[in-house]
């Protein structure tokens, strides 16, 4: 079953604080959080946070098309490097 | 020839049927690229295979090789790596780079001094990722690869200019 929408997004109260804190000061910084369960808001489009995976922090750059997941998602627990072959990177 | 000129693309998981067809894992990003890289060569270069992909198998391809004839012969294959040369890739457009390109490149802060060197590079979903390792760090550190942080990457020297946000390397 899906959460109601009449409660609202979760997030974790700390991670606003620090993305608050972080858009005010408009340093060019890494968030660092452990709460993988928050959602991601509109106010976090255009940070950078680093989202613990349980042994780091991963930088994840928040964009418009991540709204409404949670932080968790772009974070992977476990580490695959497979073979580079012909993959390709695209700097934006 | 380096061992940036020859890029892995596939291996041989064994034989498949009973015709001399080898069972074929590809690395490529695209899977069925691998038929389009001409032909494929062994590591050391000496053996080289044309591949013809016959159909679509669990976890791979099903493929004939030129002069593998019999079920044995592909048997006889069985964990054979098979590499492209780095020149029939594709050129690609400004920004965009082969992630064996990009793998080995000596990382520079702004202000000259060395980070490290590229490990990998990831993409978890929310940008890609440069793995980058270097003396004097504990794990390896994860940069986003954009043009704010990265905004110089230069292949012909070997080198990648780094501006790394606040926190990203544990001297910050």
């Amino acid at each position: 079953m899906s959460r109601s929408v009449w409660k609202g997004p979760f997030v974790d109260a700390y991670v606003l604080k620090k993305a608050e804190k972080a858009r005010e000061s408009s340093r060019n910084e890494v968030i660092k959080i452990w709460s993988r369960r928050s959602t991601i808001l509109p106010q976090f489009v255009g940070l950078t946070f680093g989202v613990y995976n349980g042994q780091k922090h991963i930088p994840v750059n928040v964009s418009e098309d991540m709204i409404g997941q949670k932080f968790g998602e772009y974070s992977p627990t476990r580490t695959y490097y497979g073979h580079a072959a012909d993959k390709k990177a695209k700097r934006k | 020839m380096t061992d940036k000129d020859l890029i892995c693309v596939a291996a041989i998981a064994g034989s498949y049927g009973v015709r001399g067809e080898a069972r074929l894992k590809s690395f490529c990003a695209i899977p069925e690229d691998v038929a389009n890289y001409g032909a494929l060569t062994s590591e050391d270069g000496a053996k080289s295979y044309t591949l013809t992909i016959t159909r679509k198998v669990k976890n791979g391809f099903s493929a004939r090789l030129s002069g593998v004839n019999t079920k044995e012969e592909a048997d006889a294959l069985k964990g054979l790596r098979l590499y492209a040369d780095r020149s029939v890739l594709p050129d690609l457009p400004d920004d965009e780079f082969y992630h064996t390109d990009l793998i080995g490149l000596e990382v520079l802060d702004t202000g000259g001094i060395s980070l490290g060197k590229i490990r990998a590079v990831h993409d978890h979903g929310a940008g890609d990722l440069l793995e980058v390792f270097g003396p004097g760090l504990k794990s390896t550190v994860l940069l986003p690869f954009t043009r704010e942080i990265v905004p110089t990457v230069d292949l012909t020297t070997g080198r990648v200019i780094a501006d790394p946000p606040e926190g990203l390397f544990p001297d910050d």
